[in-house]
């Protein structure tokens, strides 16, 4: 498009290098305590502070060491698995309900649907605590899956509607205009149409399973989960071995989040390609 | 430069990156006159615009307003006043507002700025939409809002971007009167892009035809459509038969062409093209004319084929074909082609004056 | 229109709504409920009694709670929301488009680490013999006690919900018609009259929600006001937690949660009409 050319006259060079230069500013804030739990977890300090120590894998063997923490590691696994796919499918089932239907109470439907992230932690988290445990089910890992595809499902639901958002609303009557039951759309034309959406949505839910910890550590019990043990380390000031729990639990969101935007900007941008081709 | 002259193009040159939108153009916008830019998209009507009024800097050339280079001038700085295509009515403000906005950031004070507003409301007729949301107001509304909130600050110069692309015909035809007739009542010089020639010829006192970032031709509509400079403006109108051919001396003294269909004779006005090169005349369709036999005087005497006719409220368009392939249109009223057989395959001759053709400049 | 009631349909749309009024709408209904219910000897049994809120509004100890994490979060709403703008702003119309992509890829990998170990992270800034207290060192300054402090709470409020509050602007402000923009520049708008004048009015909707979000984000928080601020001034989360242990007191808890959760409701509601309503200023 245009507007190159406008710069020239109707810009400020100064103010455009000052606002970039804030950006960084920016970056660098967000990042610090991302970049400095990196670094520090090879750091062979008790106290970490600059100057940095040695370089160490003792928090690594540290944390390899303790039997808690591969539990809470395996607990973390496994309910952040089963928590994705319960999640993207009850995300789906509501965002192919709003794509589809219109109907009395809709709003209401909505609300409960994307709500829950709004609520505090420590508020859900007491109210699970307190209600799981009136119908004996607090205290271990399915209560931790219960309250977090309360937390994880408005997410898949979001992804997913947006990607029935960019599909064109004439596929499924189309495809009933053939011939195939509402079954066979279904399976046949929507969900490989949202497909990279739900993959998207799987990885994305597994990822916010694996850091939450306020409602995990409410409702859980002795079932830690690893981000509980995090919160039990920063209370009992074990420190550095957050860090190489911290860098751990980083770089395997990391690889669901690269593999979900993968998944989700790559598929999603072949099939808009001629629209993108601007000139 | 002519002491009337408020804007003039000096050798200005526009690219986008490695894309020539403008191409050395040189021109003068007169004062008070009412000029439309026309041309299809991307032929860098709405660029010229906008480095008229600030929103795109010249790659090359100056572009001065009232004498006054102003190249480097910020958009905010000058007064060109714009109205956009999209009209870019300020949402968040109510019509008042918007219509206020310009005397505001002049640092005009309430009292005034209300009256000025008000004044210029009651002109467009929008007074009873003073207070309501841009989203309540109809497309022709919103249209008279555009113009009230460029117009308020009653500036020498009002720059329109195809301003009435997005109404429907009839709308159309009465916000281009509106608009002729504001432009009359005030001698603000408009200058107006549009891809529309009925808006241009029935509004503009001059038109500018651009193609591929060059002029075309500058003239009024009367010059242009009754001898458009260039084969583009010929085809771009539509409305004129083009014949090529080689240049020579005419058996009865003048110029001829020497074309497929035959020789023709070169009318009267401008320059004659030198004997063996190639020119192009061109035709109006309603300067051309049909008949079964052969006129009299057999100058410019076509034979032709009819393939086709079009009726469109009282004129005719026939179309018909040379025994070569070419195309030839001809308009004319019903009653004037009333006695001809206009059956498709009948043959008939299609001619003209040689006054009524006129050459045009080779590309 | 097509039935809305078949089969086909209700396979799609009830699993999450059963799931939703089972875990999400009866726990915050059963915690209404228990803040009726009465604690004798540790044991809670039900009741209905307004004890719990009476005594939980009785006590100084909770409205200065109350008051202090009002003040925080609010104070973290505006602060969040000041300190994104011209980030979110110079990313909107200061980057090439290929940029802007990276700067919202870049702003998002923050939703992916762990709050608390980022948390954790800054004491190794904050602390006494912190980077920032060292380094303050290099230059003959300090050091100054810089972890828990009401300024340590608001870092972390900002670790918090500055990602999120950047996105949102971004997202509102990228989509302000462009065109808006050149007619305030054609009507001799300047620069920054333009940002008040135009952007950000044409951008309300996003910033006011966008402050919302950094708004719940930090009213709810219990981790920044202790790890960093040092439990002082005590929040109303921390007042939750602290409840919640001793000695078995989930109904006055439930007190404090509920006044949390009609707070927000109203701070939301008001968020919102103030974004929505009154177009005319």
């Amino acid at each position: 498009m245009s507007g190159s050319g406008a710069e020239s006259i109707n810009r400020s060079r100064g103010v455009d290098w000052a606002l970039k230069g804030y950006i960084l500013l920016a970056y660098l804030f967000v990042f610090a305590p991302i970049a400095a739990s990196f670094v520090f977890s090879f750091n062979s300090d008790r106290f970490p502070s600059i100057p940095l120590g040695s370089f160490s894998l003792e928090w690594y063997e540290a944390v390899a060491a303790d039997p808690l923490v591969w539990q809470g590691l395996r607990n973390t696994l496994v309910v952040g698995v089963v928590v994705g796919v319960i999640s993207t499918l009850l995300g789906f089932g509501a965002a192919y309900t709003d794509y589809r239907y219109k109907f009395a109470g809709k709003q209401v439907y909505l609300a409960l649907a994307l709500l829950p992230p709004t609520i505090p932690v420590i508020i859900l988290g007491l109210a699970m605590l307190a209600y799981l445990s009136r119908i004996n089910l607090s205290g271990n890992a399915l209560s931790v899956i219960i309250a977090h595809v309360v937390v994880c499902a408005p997410f898949a639901m979001a992804i997913i509607r947006l990607r029935l958002s960019q599909m064109d609303p004439a596929l499924e009557p189309a495809a009933w205009n053939l011939g195939a039951s509402e079954w066979k759309t279904m399976r046949h034309v929507i969900v490989p149409f949202t497909k990279p959406a739900i993959l998207g949505a799987l990885f994305i839910t597994m990822a916010v399973s694996f850091d939450e910890f306020a409602v995990a550590w409410f409702v859980s019990g002795l079932n830690e989960t690893l981000p509980v043990k995090v919160l039990g380390f920063l209370q009992g000031q074990v420190s550095p071995r957050i860090n190489a729990i911290g860098t751990f639990v980083f770089v395997l969101s990391m690889t669901l989040v690269i593999l979900a935007q993968l998944l989700l900007s790559g598929k999603g941008a072949n099939d808009r390609a001629p629209a993108d081709d601007k000139e | 430069m002519q002491r009337d002259t408020l804007v003039s193009f000096e050798g200005v040159v526009k690219r986008f990156g490695s894309f020539v939108a403008v191409q050395k153009m040189d021109f003068e916008i007169r004062k008070g006159e009412f000029l439309a830019i026309m041309g299809s998209s991307g032929c860098g009507k709405t660029t010229t615009l906008r480095m008229l009024a600030g929103l795109e800097a010249p790659s090359e050339g100056v572009i001065r307003l009232s004498g006054k280079p102003i190249n480097d001038l910020p958009t905010w700085s000058r007064d060109t006043p714009m109205v956009w295509q999209s009209l870019a009515l300020f949402p968040f403000l109510n019509v008042r507002e918007n219509v206020e906005f310009a005397l505001k950031m002049r640092g005009i004070g309430k009292v005034e700025r209300r009256r000025r507003a008000e004044q210029w409301l009651d002109r467009m007729q929008i007074t009873e939409f003073a207070d309501r949301n841009i989203a309540q107001l109809s497309g022709g509304q919103r249209q008279r809002v555009a113009l009230a909130r460029s117009l308020v600050v009653e500036p020498e110069i009002l720059l329109l971007d195809e301003p009435l692309s997005a109404l429907d015909a009839a709308l159309k035809v009465r916000m281009q009167s509106v608009l002729k007739t504001l432009q009359r009542e005030t001698g603000i010089t408009f200058v107006y892009v549009t891809h529309s020639q009925s808006e241009a010829f029935s509004m503009a006192d001059r038109v500018v035809i651009m193609s591929r970032g060059v002029i075309e031709q500058i003239g009024t509509p009367q010059e242009i459509y009754r001898a458009p400079r260039t084969r583009f403006v010929a085809d771009f109108l539509g409305s004129s038969n083009l014949f090529s051919g080689r240049v020579r001396p005419g058996a009865a003294g003048g110029v001829e062409l020497e074309t497929p269909a035959g020789a023709l004779k070169l009318g009267g006005d401008g320059v004659m093209p030198a004997d063996g090169t190639t020119a192009t005349v061109t035709v109006l369709d309603t300067k051309t004319h049909l008949s079964v036999t052969p006129p009299a005087r057999s100058v410019n005497v076509v034979p032709v084929r009819v393939v086709g006719e079009e009726f469109v409220g009282a004129t005719a368009t026939v179309y018909l074909e040379t025994p070569q392939g070419q195309e030839i249109r001809v308009q004319k009223g019903h009653d004037e082609l009333a006695d001809l057989p206009l059956g498709i395959g009948q043959d008939l001759f299609a001619w003209w004056e040689p006054k009524d053709g006129h050459l045009v400049a080779e590309a | 229109m097509r039935r809305p009631v078949s089969l086909y349909g209700l396979t799609f749309s009830l699993p999450l709504l059963i799931w939703q009024l089972l875990f999400f709408v009866f726990p915050l209904l059963f915690l209404v409920a228990l803040s009726f219910w009465t604690v004798k000897n540790f044991v809670m049994s039900p009741d209905f009694d307004t004890v719990n809120w009476t005594t939980m509004y009785g006590r100084a100890v909770f409205w200065q709670a109350y008051g202090a994490t009002f003040a925080l979060a609010a104070g973290a709403a505006a602060l969040t929301s000041i300190l994104a703008f011209p980030c979110a702003y110079a990313i909107a119309f200061k980057l090439s488009d290929t940029a802007r992509r990276w700067a919202v890829f870049l702003m998002v990998i923050p939703f992916f680490t762990s709050y608390l170990v980022r948390v954790y992270s800054w004491q190794i800034f904050l602390s006494d013999n912190g980077i920032i207290n060292v380094m303050l060192g290099w230059i003959g300054l300090g050091p100054y006690p810089l972890l828990n402090t009401v300024g340590a709470t608001m870092v972390g409020y900002l670790t918090l919900s500055f990602p999120l509050v950047v996105l949102l602007q971004l997202f509102s402000l990228v989509f302000i018609d462009r065109t808006l923009i050149e007619a305030a520049h054609n009507m001799r708008c300047g620069r920054v009259r333009t940002v008040f004048e135009v952007v950000i009015p044409s951008a309300r909707v996003g910033l006011v929600i966008a402050a919302l979000f950094a708004f719940i984000l930090s009213f709810g928080d219990f981790v920044s006001p202790i790890y960093l601020g040092g439990g002082d001034p005590t929040t109303l989360s921390i007042l939750i937690t602290d409840t919640t242990k001793s000695g078995q007191q989930w109904p006055r808890a439930a007190v404090i949660a509920l006044t949390m959760i009609g707070t927000l409701m109203v701070v939301a509601f008001a968020a919102v009409q103030f974004a929505y309503k009154g177009k005319t200023k």
